[in-house]
């Protein structure tokens, strides 16, 4: 390599340099005016006036000289840089296995870690996308103290009594789901929205773009309708024409007028599309008992979620009188909306953030371990470049370098990695959380990482460099000396102990959320989804206002639909299982009878299904008779209830032929049992048992249910024919998504099986890890003990007894790492409980056969370079000494 | 360069033309200019120091301390490769200008 070494002064000696440079240049002149025949002082003098301004010049020549010496200075640096680089890049190419290895592991480490802390940022951290979102919180009462155990949502007399007597709310409002269809506007489209208080918008501090916000005479029962689109229903069905406002619109077959359009920004807090005012007046009918609304609060400055809480207790403790069994023993219980959102996640994103930590965490540690290595093996190469004058500080310089060029490189690849893991990770994040937080790489997690690579590569390159640079020329020139090495042997052992231990914490817990994942799915959802299309009726009554037509009509399409040759069977469920949104609850009366005092009456869910729905969702008759002829309209009113229903309000007896009622009124209608059903899990293997009454349509008609068609053949055969028969029995009746069941029952257990997925990722990157920290440890440890098992062999040590040496070393090590795992295991767990299933976290098994697999590999990445060991020719390893 | 000051272009193209022929010392190029130009374009003689830094910082000169003929501790300035060819180009560059502005103050009434 060329290399120029050039004249480098310090800035200190840039003065004294002019300074002699110009004395230089007036002794030559003194002396060619004494060669004129001067006298030597006055040719001095004659020097001195010929030059000028001596000061003036000399300052300009050090302004400018300074300069040049800085800008040589520099480039001479960069040029140092750059040949540290290459030299680094050199040595790089040299190993590849090392480099490989070691790419990887950063790019797994970093990938993993940007990957989660850009969901996490975006998910958990950030604020939600309203102006002082801190403050807004969602109101739920709470009927713990009445047995159940999940926040309700309010009554009518209770929105209001908070409303007007917490002055720790500044603004509240409540809201409703309402599901509109559009018509008249091309396509029929049934739509998600809300009816909201006037104030919604007001709580949430976002104003609409275009037109205006709900006015307090909007909400008036008696109001004109009015509603405001959201801008993505705005663009995609009017054209993002502002001419909409002020246009009437066709919903469920009355006029609306548009009044607003909410910016793009908008993120409603549920997938909502479209806005109307409440206009809900509190009715005789539906009061007290009524719990409808949900509602979000803003806290006033200053007010604390405590008071605002206590204020609101006391509110709906003054109805009591008025209505003492909706409203006593009925707490507040209000969650700021922030965690409202993404409570639900949060624990398996920690979780998650916690696993990748400690894949980073290994993967340094096995760079450390590597590194390490690797610097030893090159003791010698250190030793000739020192003697051939390096200076230490030149060498720790070079192997940091070659430390931070890999940092860099793996960073580089990291990043990318984390990019593409990103958008892996915002799969797991349930729908409704996506669209109120856009998910993208976090700028902030990806410095947070960059910053981390460059610690970790100075980290790991430090201390093998330190150990590199030890200046003890003479013993590393003659032979590698076997006792040089101690300190750094333990420090290697102890990495390799660390990343076990590291390794077995995250197989555990895979195990534990792999065994979860079997659970889910062997659970008994009390239903047989199979091949079923589900899909979405509405009648609204402004076009069908006698509910008779609503049946009529509804058996015609039924029956038009049974006869379609690619559609085996088809039936209707008001509150098909698998869906969002259930009904909300109806109070069963057992008998009739007011329940004791302290006996929460129960909840049911009551579903109105055709007489085949039962058979063709699979479920199971275990007691009394399916609906038949005889359960038709005008008749006594049957149903079947779920065997959680009959445990819970007959225990202990036989409900076939017992009635319930949905009030005290003696006129209340009597719903006789005529068959039970197994139990029913709704919503998934993980919700809780829910009460449910099944009723007959024909008994009891709805405006709004889901058809449930199983196809004979080709699924989009049939998917094709339900939109025809639809489509000719009337063109202006919208229709909702066409989804089928084995989707909806894929997407309920996509979370946990995604989840036990990455972790199981992880687990098995940490475990590859440690192996390859353990096997790397183990070929050194051979390698350089060559010379000692050499002597051994010749001395008449046997083979055998050499690899049983080296092997029991390697076995201890493992033993101590994995038994240093278990208890880590067991003390962390827990942190998993939330996101297990009929699996404890402390699991015998997990906890008993995960470590002997890790023992085993552990023991077979020993094996593999102690072999080695025994094949060592005793005369060949003591001549290359 | 082209359009600064002539005195300051000119001398600029003076240290570099001294240096034609190999390393010279401060002094020895003060010297050879006098000589060659009558002491016409230096007034100051330490004017020559800061112009042969100006020059050194833009990289067409390099300097090193050396024994002059004199015996004396002196700076050595020497042509790079870039001063070499800035010199030729200012040399052509210059002459073309001398020739025209001379044909041009000759020129006879038209």
């Amino acid at each position: 390599m060329k290399r120029t070494f050039r004249f480098e002064p310090r800035l200190q000696d840039v003065e004294e340099d002019v300074r002699r440079e110009i004395e230089a240049h007036l002794a030559e002149r003194s002396r060619e005016f004494e060669a004129q025949g001067m006298a030597p002082e006055a040719a001095r003098q004659a020097a001195i006036a010929a030059f000028g301004d001596r000061g003036a010049i000399e300052a300009e020549v050090r302004a400018v000289h300074r300069q040049t010496v800085t800008a040589r200075r520099r480039t001479l640096r960069w040029d140092e840089l750059r040949q540290d680089v290459l030299t680094a890049v050199r040595g790089l190419v040299r190993s590849p296995l090392y480099t490989a290895v070691a790419l990887l592991t950063l790019a797994v480490g970093i990938g993993a870690n940007t990957a989660t802390f850009s969901v996490l940022r975006s998910v958990v951290m950030r604020p939600l996308p309203y102006p002082d979102s801190g403050e807004l919180v969602q109101v739920w009462t709470d009927h713990r103290a009445r047995g159940r155990a999940e926040p309700e949502w309010l009554s009518p007399p209770q929105y209001f009594a908070i409303r007007d007597q917490v002055p720790a709310f500044s603004a509240i409002a409540g809201y409703q789901g309402w599901g509109p269809s559009l018509t008249g506007e091309g396509d029929p489209e049934a739509l998600a929205g809300a009816a909201v208080n006037a104030d919604f918008l007001t709580v949430l501090q976002v104003p609409p773009a275009l037109g205006r916000g709900f006015s307090a005479a909007d909400d008036d029962a008696n109001a004109a309708p009015v509603v405001i689109l959201t801008d993505g229903l705005w663009r995609r069905r009017f054209g993002g024409d502002p001419g909409v406002l002020g246009r009437t619109i066709q919903l469920s077959g009355q006029g609306w007028q548009v009044i607003g359009v909410m910016p793009a920004s908008f993120r409603p807090p549920e997938p909502w599309q479209i806005l109307r005012p409440i206009r809900r007046p509190v009715t005789s009918r539906c009061n007290h008992g009524c719990i409808v609304l949900r509602a979000i609060a803003r806290l006033a400055p200053g007010a604390t979620i405590e008071q605002a809480s206590q204020q609101t207790a006391a509110a709906i403790a003054r109805l009591i009188p008025e209505s003492p069994e909706d409203n006593s023993r009925v707490g507040s219980w209000l969650v700021p909306l922030q965690d409202q959102l993404v409570g639900p996640v949060r624990p398996a994103l920690l979780a998650l953030a916690g696993a990748v930590a400690f894949v980073l965490l290994i993967a340094c540690v096995n760079l450390a371990s590597l590194t390490t290595v690797r610097a030893a093996a090159r003791t010698r190469e250190f030793g000739v470049r020192a003697a051939l004058g390096a200076g230490r500080g030149r060498i720790v310089r070079q192997l940091l370098t070659e430390t931070v060029v890999l940092a860099l490189m793996g960073g580089g690849l990291g990043i990318a990695a984390g990019v593409v893991g990103t958008r892996v990770l915002a799969a797991l994040i349930p729908t409704q959380i996506l669209e109120v937080q856009a998910i993208g790489v976090d700028a902030v997690a990806v410095m947070t990482m960059v910053g981390v690579t460059l610690l970790a590569g100075l980290l790991f390159g430090l201390l093998p460099a330190l150990q590199g640079a030890q200046p003890n020329l003479m013993g590393v020139l003659r032979t590698a000396n076997p006792d040089d090495g101690r300190r750094a042997g333990m420090v290697r052992r102890g990495l390799v102990v660390a990343e076990l231990a590291l390794a077995l914490v995250l197989l555990v817990g895979a195990g534990l959320l792999l065994r979860t994942l079997v659970n889910l799915q062997r659970t008994d959802l009390g239903f047989q989804p199979g091949q079923l299309i589900i899909t979405n009726v509405a009648y609204p009554s402004a076009r069908f206002p006698e509910i008779a037509t609503v049946s009529s009509n509804l058996e015609q399409v039924l029956e038009q639909l049974r006869r379609h040759p690619a559609i085996a069977a088809a039936e209707v469920d008001d509150v098909p299982p698998l869906a969002p949104g259930g009904d909300q609850d109806v109070t069963a009366l057992p008998d009739g009878r007011i329940p004791p005092p302290g006996v929460e009456p129960g909840g049911i869910w009551y579903r109105s299904v055709s007489p085949g729905t039962p058979r063709l969702l699979g479920m199971r008759l275990v007691a009394g008779r399916e609906f038949g002829p005889e359960d038709r309209a005008g008749a006594g009113l049957s149903v079947i209830i779920t065997e959680e229903a009959a445990r819970r309000l007959w225990p202990g007896e036989d409900p076939i032929g017992r009635f319930f009622t949905s009030g005290p009124d003696p006129d209340s209608q009597r719903a006789t049992v005529i068959g039970v059903v197994a139990d029913v899990r709704h919503d998934g293997p993980r919700e809780p048992l829910k009460m449910q009454a099944f009723f007959s349509v024909a008994q009891m008609p709805t405006r709004g249910t889901s058809l449930l068609i199983l196809p004979s053949g080709d699924p989009a055969a049939a998917i094709s024919a339900i939109r025809e028969i639809i489509r000719d029995n009337d063109p202006q009746m919208p229709l909702g998504a066409i989804s089928s069941f084995s989707e909806r029952l894929q997407a309920v257990t996509a979370l946990p099986r995604q989840f036990a997925l990455i972790v199981g990722a992880f687990a098995t990157s940490a475990v590859v890890l440690a192996l390859i920290g353990v096997y790397g440890m183990m070929a050194y440890a051979v390698g350089q003990r060559r010379r000692e098992i050499g002597v051994r062999l010749a001395l008449g040590a046997a083979p055998a007894a050499m690899l049983r040496w080296i092997v029991a070393e390697g076995m201890w090590l493992t033993a101590v790492g994995v038994g240093l795992g278990v208890l880590v295991a067991a003390a962390t767990t827990r942190v998993l409980s939330a996101s297990l299933h009929g699996v404890d976290p402390l699991d015998r098994t997990t906890f008993v056969v995960l470590p002997l697999v890790l023992g085993l590999a552990a023991l077979l990445a020993c094996w593999i370079p102690a072999r080695r060991a025994r094949n060592i020719d005793p005369v060949e390893a003591l001549r290359a000494e | 360069m082209a359009g600064s000051d002539l005195f300051t272009g000119s001398l600029d193209l003076l240290i570099l033309k001294a240096l034609q022929w190999g390393p010279l010392h401060g002094y020895a190029i003060g010297r050879w200019i006098r000589q060659w130009t009558d002491a016409v374009l230096i007034v100051q003689e330490g004017a020559l120091y800061p112009a042969l830094h100006r020059l050194e910082k833009r990289e067409l000169l390099s300097e090193e301390w050396g024994i002059s003929d004199t015996n004396r501790e002196v700076k050595f300035y020497t042509l790079t490769r870039s001063g070499r060819l800035q010199l030729r180009r200012e040399s052509a560059r210059f002459g073309d200008y001398a020739r025209v502005m001379t044909a041009a103050l000759a020129a006879a009434r038209p």
